[in-house]
């Protein structure tokens, strides 16, 4: 009776700013009052707010950018990533365990490490704020995991489903993307979904390595959007754009979570 | 005719791509940041050598010695609050009818990521904003310091106690019932049984939520990036910010290299203690 009282009261004070933050953004934006944020919205303008902040700080842009990073560099990562664990366990690569650990070295570096060559170096090299260069930065920050992942679930494979193939006649290319890939689908997703996630959610590289509306991503475009709601942007159409644009990662979550759960759990083998 | 070796020629073609992206956008640019930390350099004229000068400079700094403070209350903090409570939830929760039900308040803050969990938060904290109004107070929240990074740091529990939350039942739902039943028979309940029983074999996973916490805490930016940019003047920075600033804001590529060097070897320093103590 305690545990239910304690959770209760606990689950109620985490209610109410969820409650406040989508009663505010759901109000029409001329009539918010802090005063009374706790007033049910007379009607609903959610939508309309998200149409505003939308058409005011471009947001439209920032968003098919964001969905183009998002869904791209994470099947780039995974593809690049399972080819070398393929490679590294089941065509035995020869100090395979050494080029694995180069590979997965690579998420040991926060992310300030890389901050200023890859500014400079975008610069340089005609990269700087554009979409083709953002794509690569999150490919490559995607592949250890994906290598890490996919390494663990082939070897977890019997050997004799490739010499079978092998004996087949089939190209060890063909066979791992007509056999392996399609039988790691589980794994891939998972990982895909962790990395849409990370790239959909990134602040820092958006706000180093772009500049305009169209190739900023969409957290960077929000943290830009903020300024704004101090100077005059009005309060339901900030909230509404910070709630709306979080939606996509919540939807491929709970979309996914059971294949995501079994997925984990056979990389882990 | 000779047949294709068994395991094929091109193994080095295979691993080329992933090994070739990693080492041009990870590594280079981590031994470079290194190099330039020894340098000063304005991001336009070429770097010029200077030692360990910047090193220097670093522990002298004011500013510095801010951000190191509110990066240890960042840390702290998560330990305490989002960890802390996450377990507390997960455990009051685990085995009761209907405990997934009780935990779902903790999982929809978790739908807002940093910037839109930051964006939504900043009316809220802001002066003469909903906080202020419905408390009938005029603090503000984000001016003084170390009040900001507290405010904050609610925040921040207030999203991620969900997670911790999940992550644990996890854990809890995984230990042996075996032990567990023995000591109940024992007459072992509440407390007790939690601290001598449960706690020990749930610790593999604790070591886990909480090192991933460590290291996430000690990076620090998204948040207070948005909700202050470190300010006022500079007295919410955590190391990470302190880093972007430097380098971005005020040009002094060289020494914002310096500090991202100072936070991986904080970060790499505070990893290898944590997982010490933990294998040991």
């Amino acid at each position: 009776m305690i545990r239910r009282t304690v959770l209760v009261v606990l689950g109620l004070v985490w209610l109410g700013p969820a409650y406040l933050l989508i009663v505010n953004a759901s109000r029409p934006a001329t009539s918010y009052d802090p005063g009374r944020a706790w007033a049910p919205p007379g009607e609903l303008a959610l939508f309309a707010n998200f149409a505003t902040a939308l058409e005011s700080a471009d947001l439209g842009a920032s968003l098919a950018g964001t969905l183009l990073y998002s869904v791209v560099s994470p099947l780039l990562g995974v593809v690049v990533g399972a080819l070398a664990g393929y490679t590294i366990v089941v065509l035995r690569l020869r100090h395979g365990f050494r080029w694995f650990l180069l590979i997965f070295g690579g998420t040991v570096f926060p992310s300030q490490m890389l901050l200023v060559p890859l500014f400079v170096g975008y610069s340089d090299a005609g990269l700087y704020d554009t979409r083709a260069g953002m794509i690569l930065i999150y490919t490559a920050v995607n592949v250890p995991l994906a290598a890490f992942v996919l390494r663990n679930f082939y070897s977890g494979m019997a050997f004799s489903i490739f010499e079978a193939a092998r004996m087949d006649g089939a190209s060890t290319f063909r066979i791992f993307w007509r056999v392996y890939l399609p039988i790691s689908t589980s794994a891939l997703m998972a990982v895909f979904i962790l990395e849409f996630t990370f790239v959909w959610n990134d602040l820092i590289f958006g706000l180093t390595l772009t500049q305009t509306a169209a190739v900023r991503p969409v957290m960077t475009a929000l943290a830009g959007l903020m300024t704004d709601v101090y100077a005059g942007t009005p309060v339901p159409v900030g909230l509404a754009a910070g709630l709306v644009c979080s939606l996509p990662t919540v939807v491929l979550f709970l979309a996914t979570q059971r294949l995501f759960a079994r997925g984990l759990s056979l990389g882990s083998v | 005719m000779t047949r294709a070796p068994m395991l094929g020629r091109f193994r080095h073609g295979y691993v080329a791509p992933a090994v070739l992206l990693v080492a041009a956008l990870l590594y280079a640019p981590f031994v470079w940041t290194a190099y330039l930390s020894l340098t000063r350099y304005d991001g336009l004229s070429s770097p010029e050598w200077i030692g360990p000068a910047n090193f220097a400079e670093l522990l002298g700094d004011p500013a510095l010695l801010t951000s190191t403070r509110n990066t240890l209350i960042w840390v702290a903090g998560t330990m305490i609050l989002p960890v802390g409570l996450g377990l507390l939830v997960a455990v009051l929760s685990y085995d009761i009818r209907g405990g997934a039900w009780f935990r779902v308040p903790f999982m929809l803050p978790y739908a807002l990521s940093g910037a839109g969990l930051a964006l939504v938060w900043s009316p809220v904290l802001s002066h003469g904003g909903i906080a202020n109004a419905l408390l009938g107070v005029d603090t503000a929240f984000l001016q003084e310091a170390p009040a900001n990074t507290l405010a904050m740091l609610l925040v921040w529990t207030w999203q991620q106690v969900g997670v911790n939350t999940l992550l644990f039942v996890v854990g809890l739902q995984s230990i042996p019932r075996e032990p567990v039943e023995a000591a109940r028979l024992d007459g072992a309940s509440g407390w007790r049984l939690f601290r001598h029983v449960i706690w020990p074999l749930m610790r593999p996973l604790t070591a886990v939520v909480v090192g991933l916490a460590l290291v996430a805490s000690l990076k620090t930016f998204d948040i207070v990036w948005v909700l202050t940019q470190g300010g006022p003047g500079r007295n919410s920075e955590t190391l990470a910010v302190t880093m972007y600033k430097e380098t971005f804001v005020a040009s002094e590529y060289g020494y914002g290299s310096a500090v991202a060097v100072m936070l991986t070897v904080v970060t790499g320093l505070a990893s290898y203690l944590y997982l010490r103590r933990q294998v040991r």
